[in-house]
């Protein structure tokens, strides 16, 4: 017990000395929150357009009584002259020259939208422009029928009356996915370069041997060298939890119609399931590492092998089979983790099961590397 | 004291040690010389049970290494080639690490860990990382932690390589100080000054096998030379890899 502390302080003060593992973590923890509420800000600007819609229309003339009605729906006509900054789609309303005719014979009157709707940034702006044609097209329909002594009504087969049950929390499910997902990752991100540095590089510095040359027995050093990574992982990820709460207030969730509240709850049991998860990142990482033959070889390996915790947690954001992976480390705890913030009850046996089996992973590459730690081809990189 | 039996081990195609057997005893220095590549350092790494011996086996204070590991390294210090430093710990961490995984409380450690300090006069730098240490410093460093748990047998790989006189002067004095409180001391070396300057009982390896045995005078009278540079060469049959 005594040489289990000793080893575990020892790699502590060993890494918090080492300033790129130190960096590598402190550098996702406090960058990823920032960045993700920068884009998260980008992408609200995006989903919710303007006030105002500044097109050209062709021939307004010709209609006048639609371009007010249009212009009072916040769809105009840009005037370039007046304010030449204003932002003025590439979207063309083209009011044919017959219009007002075919429009007072009841005959169906032609507007041409000349627009890229490829273009993504375009395609809400085009929408809404269509849809207020639309009502327009309805309205005047509904007079004409008037006009005729009939029901506008009877033209209305269906009533579609939608009732939306999603709750605010719950609408920002794909974002909170997302900001999940990078919290989870963090325990892996932190733990990469200690996990090499206490491994492959304890190796290459030929002190690997000289550990073993003394009295520990190969059980105790994997265990000092786990539970070492594994804090500085929780490390990682208080620091990344610590600096979301702050980060995200500053986001305007509310112009989505929803709010992401990193609560004290939240943070709570983010840091238990995380316990596992860290276990299972140091482990992982770790055996990978004393696979490898030294330092380089180690990094080129872990980044292939980190591409399945974020292929496991990017599906569960997804919603790509989401009944397999609700049963599986990392993806369980990941839904578990969104359950509980959109305010839905937890699935405590998925997630029971998801941890259990994080655990047993991680106790299995453990009893792995205790093998490998016997043959004299890792210890000496034969 | 430390004793090997019969021990052979094949590294690869190679036949690293074959059928070797000898004792260092208690209160001696024993030097194992051999040209590079004699299987000296497999030797050394079989006696810790980081190798595991094809045939035979290797017995410290009378525990087999292989049987009960544990037991047989917390009799053991070992002076490594290469030295196997952590860059980022001082000195003193060092020690007091490596004493505490020998079995010591940290209380006790730390203590030993003074004591050594002492011993070897490392004070000035013991503070200091061990980034940047000149050869001398760090063979200090890992001499101290070799003795820090004061074990009964104290191994040393190729102890002088690189070291200036004056630290090769105080290696020599510590070696002899450590026979003289009753320390077995094995250490491998191709250095023959080394050898004749220090050693009570000399075994001479070639091709993982002894080719004979003895203190520097008896080997010097077997082959009937003057030196024992030129009893080696005689005794192994050809001078390479070896330095005067």
């Amino acid at each position: 017990m005594n040489k289990l502390i000793a080893m575990v302080r020892k790699e502590l003060i060993d890494a918090a000395r080492d300033k790129r593992s130190v960096m590598a973590g402190l550098y996702y923890a406090i960058g990823t929150p920032l960045i993700m509420c920068g884009m998260f800000m980008v992408l609200i600007n995006q989903l919710t357009s303007p006030e105002d819609l500044n097109i050209t229309i062709n021939k307004a003339e010709n209609a006048p009584d639609l371009v007010r009605y249009l212009s009072r729906k916040g769809i105009n006509q840009a005037d370039l002259a007046a304010s030449p900054d204003a932002d003025v789609k590439a979207i063309t309303l083209t009011i044919t020259e017959d219009y007002a005719a075919n429009m007072a014979k009841a005959k169906p009157a032609e507007v041409i939208i000349l627009a890229d709707n490829s273009d993504e940034k375009l395609q809400n702006s085009i929408r809404r422009l269509q849809q207020e044609l639309q009502t327009y097209s309805s309205e005047m329909g509904s007079l004409r029928l008037i006009a005729r002594g009939i029901n506008p009504q009877v033209m209305q087969s269906l009533k579609v009356d939608m009732q939306d049950q999603s709750t605010p929390d719950s609408k920002g499910g794909m974002i909170l996915g997302i900001a999940i997902f990078t919290m989870i990752y963090s325990v892996f991100i932190s733990a990469m370069n200690l996990a090499i540095d206490t491994s492959a590089g304890e190796r290459e510095r030929n002190s690997l041997a000289l550990m073993l040359s003394h009295p520990i027995s190969t059980r105790q050093l994997v265990l000092g060298k786990v539970i070492a990574v594994t804090l500085f992982a929780l490390l990682g990820l208080v620091l990344i939890l610590l600096i979301s709460k702050i980060a995200y207030t500053f986001v305007p969730w509310q112009e989505l119609g929803f709010s992401i509240n990193i609560s004290t709850d939240f943070m709570q049991l983010m840091f238990v399931i995380g316990i596992p998860v860290a276990l299972l990142a140091s482990t992982l990482q770790l055996f990978v590492s004393f696979m490898a033959k030294s330092f380089k070889e180690a990094q080129s390996y872990l980044t292939m092998v980190l591409f399945v915790p974020i292929a496991l947690s990017m599906a569960a954001s997804y919603n790509i089979a989401p009944d397999v992976l609700q049963w599986i480390p990392v993806s369980g705890q990941q839904q578990a983790l969104m359950d509980f913030i959109k305010g839905k009850d937890i699935p405590m046996l998925q997630l029971a099961v998801s941890s259990t089996m994080t655990v047993v992973i991680s106790i299995g590459l453990m009893l792995g590397m205790e093998k490998m730690l016997k043959s004299e081809k890792v210890v000496f990189g034969l | 004291m430390i004793s090997v039996t019969n021990l052979s081990k094949k590294i690869g195609d190679v036949q690293a040690l074959n059928k070797l057997s000898f004792s260092a005893q208690d209160g001696h220095i024993t030097g194992l010389l051999g040209p590079n590549g004699a299987g000296k350092t497999t030797c050394l790494r079989t006696l810790f049970g980081l190798l595991t011996p094809d045939e035979g086996y290797a017995e410290v204070d009378g525990i087999n290494v292989a049987e009960k590991p544990i037991q047989a390294k917390q009799q053991l210090g070992l002076f490594p080639d290469p030295f196997g430093l952590y860059e980022r710990l001082t000195p003193r961490e060092y020690i007091t690490y490596f004493a505490e995984l020998s079995g010591m409380s940290r209380k006790e450690a730390k203590a030993a860990t003074e004591n050594v300090i002492e011993q070897l006069n490392l004070g000035d730098i013991s503070n200091r990382r061990c980034k940047g240490f000149s050869q001398g410093q760090r063979m200090k460093t890992a001499l101290a932690q070799a003795i820090v748990h004061q074990p009964t047998n104290i191994i040393l790989d190729e102890p002088t390589r690189g070291l200036d006189v004056m630290s090769t002067r105080l290696l020599r004095d510590i070696l002899i100080d450590l026979k003289s409180r009753g320390h077995c001391v094995l250490f491998s070396s191709h250095v023959m000054q080394e050898v004749a300057a220090l050693c009570d009982h000399v075994i001479v390896m070639a091709n993982g096998s002894v080719v004979a045995t003895g203190s520097p005078d008896e080997l010097c009278q077997q082959t009937g030379e003057s030196s024992l540079e030129e009893a080696f060469i005689k005794l192994i049959g050809t001078d390479e890899g070896i330095a005067a």
